[in-house]
């Protein structure tokens, strides 16, 4: 460990991930609230960065306005390719959302302490995350001004929707997700609400906030009721994490396509999921404690932490893709068998070498303790994983539709200018949210942190040996 | 948690407090902010009944009407469908001894000649360089005048017709005679002259009728009669039912340079030169070594040995010369004899039932003698009517040029194009089917043409115009006094009662009036060798023709059969040519002839000699011949005025030509994915030898531990508990809706196909009947694609994503176990094995499909129909994902919407949609019904007339037109309709059998017939 940089601030023990984890740097309540939340003023790069998303986002409107107007011709569908960039975005955001609820909602239950400083904004990720996805099926959708058709409402044609569908299950899936993590999110919200109505001098936003904290007294009453709602929320976004991505991923294994139709989906996708979103939370995580000074609460104990549960879910990600090689060639029918051949060495082979370097080789580096306390890389891994995951649906989507079962239908695709019009105005969405939960609530939980720092009373307490 | 991690928070009741009633304003205010519900309330449409209702018109209820086809010279007969007046299908007239009910795609497509958005609106005259409308009596008055002029002077002048049979060529000679002007150019470019003067000298019939069923063994040199050669539709009945026989039906060898739609379905193929083919039939018959022969076709010695082996050991058998070469007319005679050697005639060939399509047509000498006439000032008018010389005779004749310095051209047809274009008066014709007329297709046989819809524009019958002009010469008027063309006709045939009586069938016994005979002999212009390292051969397309196709969208969409490409001129070529110039598939080429050159994309084509290349006619027409007809190049511009020598006819084939890569590439407009089967027993085949023995295997892929993939129920659809095969419950008594005996009867009948691989031979005309039923959009015009920057442009650009339409398809495979691009030419063992399979929605009792629509827009009716509601859909496409037979296709764009540039059906196109069928709006899924709305309006109609569905007593679109017989709709829960029958065959199977869907179309097996020496051998 001689040559690892140790930075003053930083606990000595690096490799402990669980609830005594140490912000040395951290003294008192004051500290944080007024760290934490001078985050909130706005500063010429967040306008900067505002702006970007903002224009992003305009870009994606006009492409979908363009698309309604046209018609889904304007994207780059190529039948049999029946799904494309749409479904994959869909995918990949719904994917992103779960680590978040991985973090603030397992992690919590297993005690996991380097979860505290990055869950509020894995939280708010999660949300935005889902809101973006949530769009796609229905930008996806030949007629969008339909998509209520697909949720069961009492109607006078005592029409419902089909429930043997996987795009209905979907719906719940998704509603689902959206309604508990939101509210997850609010809940976790509500203290750190109270202390910016606190401190908060305009009497509008003084009053709103005291709304949106539910008029909170910081009564012993008001905190027990808190931390059993919050552990109740916890344990419900819990099977969330595992049956969302599940569900998504029935959308392709109910079908009977070839490289669809498989057992491993709902595992492997929701590995895939956790391992996308926790690179994701790195790509926010990661620039933030730089921009905003907040080194010292998100330690490199927490990347080091983080960055092993990258490397594990990388590992059942790249086994289930060489389970599916497996099985293609045991399972012994053709169709599989020739797909699978296209899809590595064939039509797509770029694709297939994107997604198995970003998702499989390139994370094999967290193997080394140095790299994983390189925040640098770790940066620079997010982004790869990122698109290797946008790929690994890109894979699954695309050469799987291309080759289908009757050769004389075998085609390719190419998305349009309105196909990455649309990708690029969600990460407009997405960052706009962001941006702007970041500089309206507090970025990390003031309560919770304020738990790891030592109470003023006990200063004199030497609270750990180490110290 | 620390109950004090927050400061100062005491004392804030008063600010924090939230009131319930509070609360329940805001929910309120946010929860009415999100329910905007956006409910369109449409624009209020009004019916307006009719005060006086039109004889036998009622509403929603068709008429039909008995015509005859005019889209080429066989004289087809045809029933068209009317309702409220205006023509919206055309079929095959059952009754008809030429085409017994079949209709080729081109005869369906005369609905979008009839309906032309570039169609003539009315009479036009030239003023100040361009033409004007102006009134049909301003119109009949110049032309009065001009003959007038024409007839004192005693000037030259000549009429152009396009060829036709019947009576209206003979009255319009009667009365150009009565202006002094000779008899008319009955010109067409896609008949086979030199064919037809050689029968016709050997047989003393120009077209005489094949019996291919009496024959055991068909050989064809270069005649492709299943590629719109000759007379399609009679030619393809006759092979069809003679393959269709399967057992003693005839082996079939093609000849020739390129292998044709004709080539493909032959059972072997000797790829002879173009030109050689005289060379081998002289050593059949004995004049000239085979060796020699072999030589001279390029091929190994030892195919033609087994030819004349062949032939040889026939019994019966039916040999026929074809082809546009120089020499086609020496090689037609020469193939006569050897009929008469082998004597085939009144066995296989018959003389006395020939067909007249060709009688009296003029060669390509004559336009160039007329051209000649027209150089040298000595015509002062010139007449053109449908025909189409300025494009369809090479452009080094001249045509065009010499036409422009005629003093005054009159042009009578009903559609413009680059002939029209250079004329000064336009006096439109009705198209065929607003039009009075007969034909004699058979000596004997009178096939009466009627107008079955009033005329959609202000055009006149030409009939009619000239009846008008002769009865203002006060000395013609004597000669000429039946009120008009019909009166004319109602007079030859007794009167109008024999008149009406006749067009039920219109068919009636009786002969045209006899033309006078084109007495003009031209000596032929001596065939040119040409220089080039490549023979080139122009073929004329099998659904274009010569270029009358062209405007009309349903046959620019329709793949052609061989190439499967659309919408573009292409350059085929072997691949090793293709190697040879270093260029792929679509790579650009410029071929060179003496005559012209044209740059086009090549493509690589595995039936085709590597010292030959070939393209299509038909395509790259000017501006004038409409928005459609500009789509590809013109191939004309290669040709050379060569003619046959003996008839003067037009050469397209056989040219010398260099070919050079050209700077570019663009994609190929194709429909083909994968040319191969890729093992998948898609389409299945035996050999005649197998099946005899009971050998033929039925294949299908099973995998060990699958259940049991046969099909429990029949051809029903399968109840829940079936579908789990050999795990169902066998004794269940859970069948619901979906079980026959159930007392709604809902799945009393179960709706099927089958589809006689035997017979198919890939001519697509069920495709285009598709169309034509079911309002199915053509996409492939340029203007269809995305309109802000679109990333593909031009014409097919969406069918380059695969994004064509057609809810049947003619898939063809080669047999080959590598791309056909890599495989290497071998002149002794040439042959490769094509297969052609229609496939359409299969309407799985046990539908993939079905489970995963979120909506319910595709479910499954108890008759077995897998139904796709359209208005139900909101287009998430997993059933298109889900469907392993790829036969669902989505609106990308509002192709049913006229306010849109990608408008299928512009005005008056849209006059044809079936009322029956919804016209698709953007963003749905689509796919084949089974034609939903026949079966609805027979169920309907026994209802009414209280009786139960007689077996076979309608059919589908497709089963109609299908000119091979091969598909056969019925209800297959009844064993008394054929499809029950046909379904038990032998050869039946379901394609994708181990995927467990229960389709409703089985596809009986192609037979093919080996070489007797190759299936001793195996």
């Amino acid at each position: 460990m001689a040559t690892l940089v140790q930075p003053a601030d930083e606990p000595r023990r690096p490799n402990i991930a669980s609830a005594d984890i140490q912000l040395p740097a951290v003294t008192s309540y004051e500290q944080v609230d007024n760290e934490i939340l001078s985050i909130l003023k706005p500063t010429k790069a967040w306008f900067g960065g505002l702006l970007i998303a903002l224009a992003c986002l305009g870009l994606g409107i006009f492409s979908w306005g363009y698309q309604i107007h046209q018609g889904l011709g304007v994207a780059g569908y190529n039948p049999p390719v029946m799904w494309g960039v749409y479904i994959i975005t869909f995918v990949f955001w719904v994917g992103i959302g779960h680590a978040g609820t991985l973090i603030s909602a397992i992690l919590y239950l297993f005690r996991a302490g380097f979860r505290t400083t990055i869950y509020r904004a894995a939280e708010a990720m999660t949300v935005f995350a889902v809101m973006t996805a949530g769009l796609f099926p229905i930008i996806h959708i030949g007629r969008p001004w339909k998509f209520f058709w697909l949720i069961p409402y009492p109607n006078w044609r005592l029409l419902w929707p089909n429930f043997k569908s996987p795009l209905v299950w979907d719906v719940f899936a998704i509603t689902t997700y959206l309604t508990i993590s939101t509210t997850f999110l609010f809940v976790g919200l509500i203290p750190d609400i109270a202390v910016l109505r606190d401190r908060e001098t305009n009497p509008i936003r003084k009053k709103l906030l005291g709304f949106l904290s539910f008029g909170w007294r910081n009564s012993e009453r008001e905190w027990r009721h808190f931390a059993r709602a919050y552990l109740f929320l916890a344990a419900f976004s819990t099977p969330l994490v595992l049956s969302v991505h599940s569900v998504v991923s029935f959308d392709f294994a109910m079908g009977i396509v070839p490289g669809w139709h498989t057992t491993i989906f709902p595992p492997y996708f929701v590995a895939g999921a956790i391992f996308s979103g926790f690179a994701m939370v790195w790509t926010i995580i990661i620039p933030m404690r730089r921009w905003f000074g907040l080194k010292h609460y998100v330690t490199l104990n927490h990347l080091d932490a983080s960055a092993k549960m990258v490397l594990f879910t990388s590992l059942v990600v790249g086994c289930a893709y060489i389970v599916e090689f497996f099985i293609a060639w045991y399972g012994g029918i053709p169709y599989e068998q020739d797909y699978f051949w296209n899809r590595v060495f064939g039509q797509w082979w770029w694709a297939a070498w994107i997604m198995l370097t970003c998702n499989m080789i390139l994370p094999l580096s967290l193997f080394s303790q140095k790299l994983r306390r390189n925040p640098a890389w770790l940066f620079i891994l997010s982004i790869f994983i990122n698109i290797g995951m946008w790929f690994e649906r890109f894979v699954i989507v695309v050469p799987s539709l291309s080759h289908d079962v009757n050769p004389w239908q075998w085609s390719s695709y190419v998305p349009t200018w309105v196909d990455y019009g649309l990708l690029i105005g969600s990460f407009g969405w997405f960052f706009m949210w962001f941006l702007l939960f970041v500089k309206q609530l507090p970025i990390m939980a003031l309560a919770e942190i304020k738990e790891i720092v030592p109470p003023k009373m006990k200063k004199a307490h030497s609270h750990h040996g180490g110290h | 948690m620390t109950p004090d991690t927050t400061e100062a928070t005491q004392g804030t009741e008063e600010r924090a407090a939230v009131k319930r009633r509070e609360f329940l304003k805001v929910l309120g205010v946010s929860t009415a902010a999100t329910a905007a519900v956006g409910c369109g309330t449409g624009e209020v449409e009004k019916l307006i009944p009719y005060l006086v209702s039109p004889d036998n018109t009622v509403p929603g209820v068709s008429n039909y009407y008995a015509t005859t086809c005019r889209e080429c010279s066989a004289g087809c007969g045809l029933i068209v469908e009317v309702r409220d007046g205006r023509a919206i299908k055309a079929e095959g007239n059952p009754a008809h001894p030429v085409n017994r009910g079949a209709l080729c795609a081109r005869g369906q497509s005369s609905l979008q000649g009839l309906y032309n958005p570039d169609r003539f609106r009315g009479p036009m005259k030239r003023e100040g360089g361009s033409l004007v409308a102006t009134t049909w009596d301003d119109a009949i008055g110049i032309l009065a005048q001009k003959l007038g002029e024409v007839k004192s002077r005693r000037a030259g002048a000549a009429f152009i017709n396009q060829h036709e049979q019947g009576s209206f060529p003979a009255l319009i000679d009667q009365i150009l005679s009565g202006y002094g002007i000779p008899a008319h150019l009955s010109y067409d470019a896609e008949a086979p002259v030199a064919t037809a003067q050689a029968n016709r000298a050997a047989y003393g019939a120009s077209w005489p009728h094949h019996e291919f069923s009496a024959a055991d063994l068909i050989v064809s040199f270069s005649a492709d009669f299943l590629d719109g050669w000759g007379v399609p539709v009679p030619q393809q009945l006759a092979f069809a039912e003679a393959r269709g026989k399967v057992e003693g039906a005839p082996r079939f060898i093609y000849v020739g340079a390129r292998r044709s739609l004709t080539g493909l379905n032959a059972d072997q193929w000797i790829p002879a030169r173009a030109g050689s083919e005289l060379a081998i039939v002289n050593a059949l018959l004995g004049r000239g070594s085979l060796a020699a022969a072999a030589e001279q076709a390029g091929v190994g010695v030892a195919l033609l040995e087994g030819l004349q082996a062949e032939i040889r050991n026939a019994e019966a058998s039916a040999v026929i010369a074809g082809g546009y070469t120089p020499n086609a007319g020496e090689l037609a005679t020469a193939v006569a004899e050897l009929n008469r050697q082998r004597g085939s005639i009144g066995k296989t060939i018959f003389p006395d039932r020939a067909l007249t399509a060709f009688d009296g047509v003029a060669s390509l000498a004559e336009v160039r003698a007329l051209t000649q006439r027209m150089n040298a000032g000595s015509l002062e008018l010139v007449m053109v009517r449908g025909a189409n010389p300025a494009y369809t005779t090479p452009p080094s004749l001249g045509f065009a040029a010499a036409f422009a310095k005629v003093p005054f051209k009159v042009a009578f047809s009903s559609i413009p194009d680059e002939t029209t274009a250079l004329c000064d008066l336009i006096l439109p014709d009705h198209h065929g089917l607003e039009s009075w007329g007969d034909a004699e297709p058979v000596r004997g046989l009178l096939s009466l043409q009627q107008p079955t819809m009033d005329p959609v524009f202000d055009s006149r019958s030409t009939a009619d115009v000239l009846l008008a002009v002769a009865k203002s010469d006060p000395q013609l008027a004597q000669r000429f006094r039946a009120a008009d063309y019909r009166a004319w006709l109602a007079e030859r045939l007794g009167g109008n009662a024999n008149l009406r009586t006749a067009l039920t069938s219109a068919i009636t016994r009786g002969s045209a009036a006899t033309r006078t005979a084109s007495t003009a002999r031209v000596a032929p212009a001596p065939a040119a060798a040409g220089t080039g390292d490549y023979q080139l051969i122009t073929y004329l397309s099998p659904t274009l023709g010569d270029g009358r196709g062209a405007n009309k969208p349903w046959l620019q969409e329709l793949p052609d059969p061989v190439t499967k490409t659309l919408w573009q001129t292409v350059v085929e070529m072997h691949g090793e040519t293709a190697i040879a110039l270093g260029v792929e598939d679509g790579d650009h080429v410029t071929v060179t002839t003496d005559a012209g050159s044209i740059t086009a994309p090549a493509f690589v084509y595995i039936g085709i000699r590597p010292d030959t290349i070939a393209i299509a006619l038909g395509r790259g027409q000017g501006e004038a011949a409409g928005r459609y007809a500009i789509a590809g190049e013109n191939a004309y511009k290669l040709g050379a005025v060569t003619e046959d020598a003996r008839s003067g006819a037009a050469v397209y084939g056989a040219t010398r030509a260099r070919v050079a890569r050209a700077n570019g590439s663009e994609r190929i407009v194709t429909i083909e994915g994968s040319g191969r089967q890729h093992g998948r027993n898609i389409a299945q085949a035996t050999t005649i030898a197998a099946l005899l023995a009971g050998e033929n295997e039925v294949k299908h892929h099973h995998f060990d531990g699958q259940a049991s993939t046969d099909f429990l129920p029949g051809l029903r659809s399968p109840v829940a508990n079936d579908a789990q095969g050999e795990f169902g419950v066998k004794d269940s008594k859970d069948k619901g809706q979906y079980d026959p005996e159930h007392w709604s009867g809902a799945a009393k009948r179960r709706w099927a196909m089958t589809v006689d691989l035997a017979k198919c031979t890939g001519c697509s005309a069920c495709v285009t009947a598709c169309y034509a039923e079911n309002n199915i959009p053509t996409v492939g015009a340029s203007w269809q694609g995305a309109q802000i920057l679109p990333d593909r442009t031009g014409f097919g650009a969406n069918i380059t994503r695969s994004r064509e339409m057609a809810w049947i398809r003619l898939e063809r495979y080669w047999e080959l176990d590598r791309e056909p691009k890599d495989v290497k030419f071998d002149a002794d063992h040439p042959d490769f094995e094509t297969r052609f399979i229609p496939m359409m929605c299969q309407h799985c009792g046990n539908a993939p499909c079905e489970p995963v629509c979120p909506v319910y827009a595709t479910y499954h009716a108890p008759n077995g129909l897998n139904v796709q509601v359209y208005n139900r859909c909101v287009g998430t496409r997993y059933c298109s994902n889900n469907c392993p037979y790829k036969v669902r296709y989505y609106n990308w764009f509002g192709y049913g919407d006229p306010s849109r540039t990608q408008y299928a059906f512009p005005e008056p196109l849209h006059w044809q949609l079936n009322p029956d069928v919804t016209v698709r709006q953007k963003g749905i899924m689509e796919k084949c019904t089974f034609c939903v709305q026949r079966i609805k309006e027979a169920e309907n109609r026994v209802a009414l007339e209280g009786r139960d569905l007689e077996p076979d007593e309608f059919t589908t679109a497709c089963a109609q037109a299908c000119p091979s017989r091969a598909i056969i709709f019925g209800d297959a829960a009844d064993e008394n309709w054929s499809v029950a029958k046909w379904a038990k065959d032998r050869r039946a199977y379901h394609v994708f059998q181990e995927l467990n869907t229960y389709t409703a179309v089985v596809y009986l097996q192609k037979v093919n017939h080996p070489a007797p020496a190759a299936s001793a051998n195996a």
